[in-house]
């Protein structure tokens, strides 16, 4: 399961790459599980590392 | 002669495209599976939504960025704006030029020229003498294009930028935006047979013969130079290099389909009577092909370290703006922490040399004396001469 860490400033790459626009930022990514189709693209875009993947 | 580049945001691609063109070796690393940082692009809905950037080069196709892609041999067209700016001031827009401002506050920002010269005088300062119009403007165009308040600031910090307006004119929109310069760049490099890769540097050490780069899984390299764009709190950490603490400007950025245009020009709106947003710019005004709509940015500074409040009153500017038009707010970006609009508050920038021989620091956090973009350019610039002079093929 993609997990959004603390260190998210919100700048909304994940957004922007996300094929399933399963993210919404305001301040913070948030992800939508439903939608979510974990390809993983938002944490390989994510520029300070701040996505993670949970089993 | 190799030379390492790492980052590929435009620092360090501006950098790789001189000296490829120079004929030097050139590698380029980049963690991400896109160039260009905080200066490139990703259609979103329709959008051409940026990383970062407001799609704009501070003095347009007559400053120093566009010298230097004019010099590496980079094609890209750059509309210049027209007007270099206008106001939003009690309900109207005007056209703002000198004579925008009253003639006691002109004569209010030569008296406090020349009294920075004997002290450091702080913006507010200055800031509390103008008339009203000039002290919002003030206020407004210190946010929009440094994310800083008056209080922030020195007058001294601030005077280059003055003097680069005055003597290259105001803004302009790369056509195809920020991605269509990232993208130029990146074929000269490529026509110059130079390298891009797609790697995460970790270390970077002295040797006997210059530096080594070092990557995941034990890898590494060996360069003469080695040239950091990644900014010189991550340089610190990849080195032994020791630099003093830098504080960053931080940002909230809106971007916004809309039915009806709200702006008729290719220039920066600056609103003056506003809590937090200080600037729009309809950027689909220069290249219609940025946006299915017309395409507005807008962008305030953040004053408090509560995003949520910040974007709460952010919002609340844009919903007095855009009161009657229809528009779709695609989507809110904010800049701290990692991924900043400035690594470094306006004058207080690091040197390009370091103490490290064969090293050096560019881009965003390394800048000459100019805004943004431009500010990296002259940074590169110096780099790049530097090379030259010291280093023979
Ligand atoms: C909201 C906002 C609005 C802005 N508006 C404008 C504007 O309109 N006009 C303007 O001129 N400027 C603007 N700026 C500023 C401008 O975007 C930046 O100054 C510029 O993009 C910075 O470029 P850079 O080369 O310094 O670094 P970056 O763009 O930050 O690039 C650094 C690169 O290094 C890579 N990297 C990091 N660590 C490593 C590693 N260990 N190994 C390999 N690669 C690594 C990163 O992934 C990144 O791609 C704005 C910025 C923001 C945030």
């Amino acid at each position: 399961m993609i997990v959004i860490t603390e260190r998210c400033v919100g700048c909304a790459i994940c957004m922007l790459v996300c094929p399933a626009e399963a993210i919404r930022v305001e301040g913070k990514a948030e992800v939508n599980i439903e939608k979510c189709e974990s390809c993983k693209k938002c944490l390989i875009y994510c520029p300070i590392n701040a996505v993670s993947w949970v089993e | 002669m190799r030379v390492a580049v790492i980052g590929a945001g435009l620092g360090g691609l501006l950098t790789a495209a001189l000296l490829s063109e120079k004929g030097y070796e050139v590698e380029v690393f980049e963690k991400l599976p896109f160039f260009g940082g905080r200066f490139t692009n990703f259609n979103y809905k329709g959008y051409e939504i940026t990383t970062g950037a407001l799609h704009m080069i501070p003095h347009g196709s007559k400053g120093p960025l566009a010298k230097l892609l004019k010099k590496a041999g980079a094609k890209i067209e750059i509309v210049d704006s027209k007007p270099n700016g206008t106001a939003l001031y009690r309900g109207e827009e005007i056209v703002v030029n000198r004579k925008s401002f009253p003639l006691k506050s002109r004569l209010m920002f030569g008296f406090y020229y020349l009294k920075n010269l004997f002290r450091e005088v702080k913006l507010s300062e200055v800031e509390s003498r103008l008339d009203d119009f000039s002290a919002k403007f003030l206020r407004a165009f210190l946010g929009w294009s440094l994310s800083v308040t008056p209080s922030q600031v020195t007058f001294s910090e601030v005077y280059p930028i003055y003097e680069a307006t005055y003597e290259f004119g105001g803004p302009g929109i790369p056509v195809g935006g920020c991605k269509s310069v990232i993208n130029a760049l990146i074929e000269v490099i490529k026509s110059n047979d130079c390298k891009l890769e797609r790697n995460t540097v970790r270390a970077i050490r002295k040797e006997n013969f210059g530096l080594s780069v070092h990557f995941y899984r034990r890898e590494s390299k060996k360069f003469e130079v080695v040239i950091s764009d990644i900014g010189p709190i991550e340089t610190c950490r990849l080195t032994e290099l020791k630099l003093p603490e830098l504080s960053e400007s931080r940002g909230i950025k809106y971007s916004i389909a809309l039915e009806e245009p709200l702006i008729d020009h290719t220039s920066v709106m600056f609103t003056l009577e506003t809590r937090r947003i200080c600037g729009i710019n309809q950027v689909t005004n220069a290249d219609p092909n940025l946006g299915k709509k017309h395409f507005l940015m807008a962008h305030q500074p953040m004053i408090t370290s509560n995003v949520k409040f910040e974007i709460a009153e952010g919002l609340r500017d844009l919903k007095e703006i855009l009161k009657g038009y229809k528009y779709e707010l695609l989507a809110i970006q904010s800049f701290s922490d990692g991924w900043p609009v400035n690594r470094a508050k306006i004058g207080c920038d690091c040197k390009n040399e370091t103490s490290i021989k064969g090293l050096y620091l560019v881009g965003d956090g390394a800048k000459g004396d100019d805004i943004e973009v431009d500010g990296i350019a002259l940074g590169v610039e110096r780099v790049v001469k530097k090379i030259e002079k010291e280093v023979v093929l």
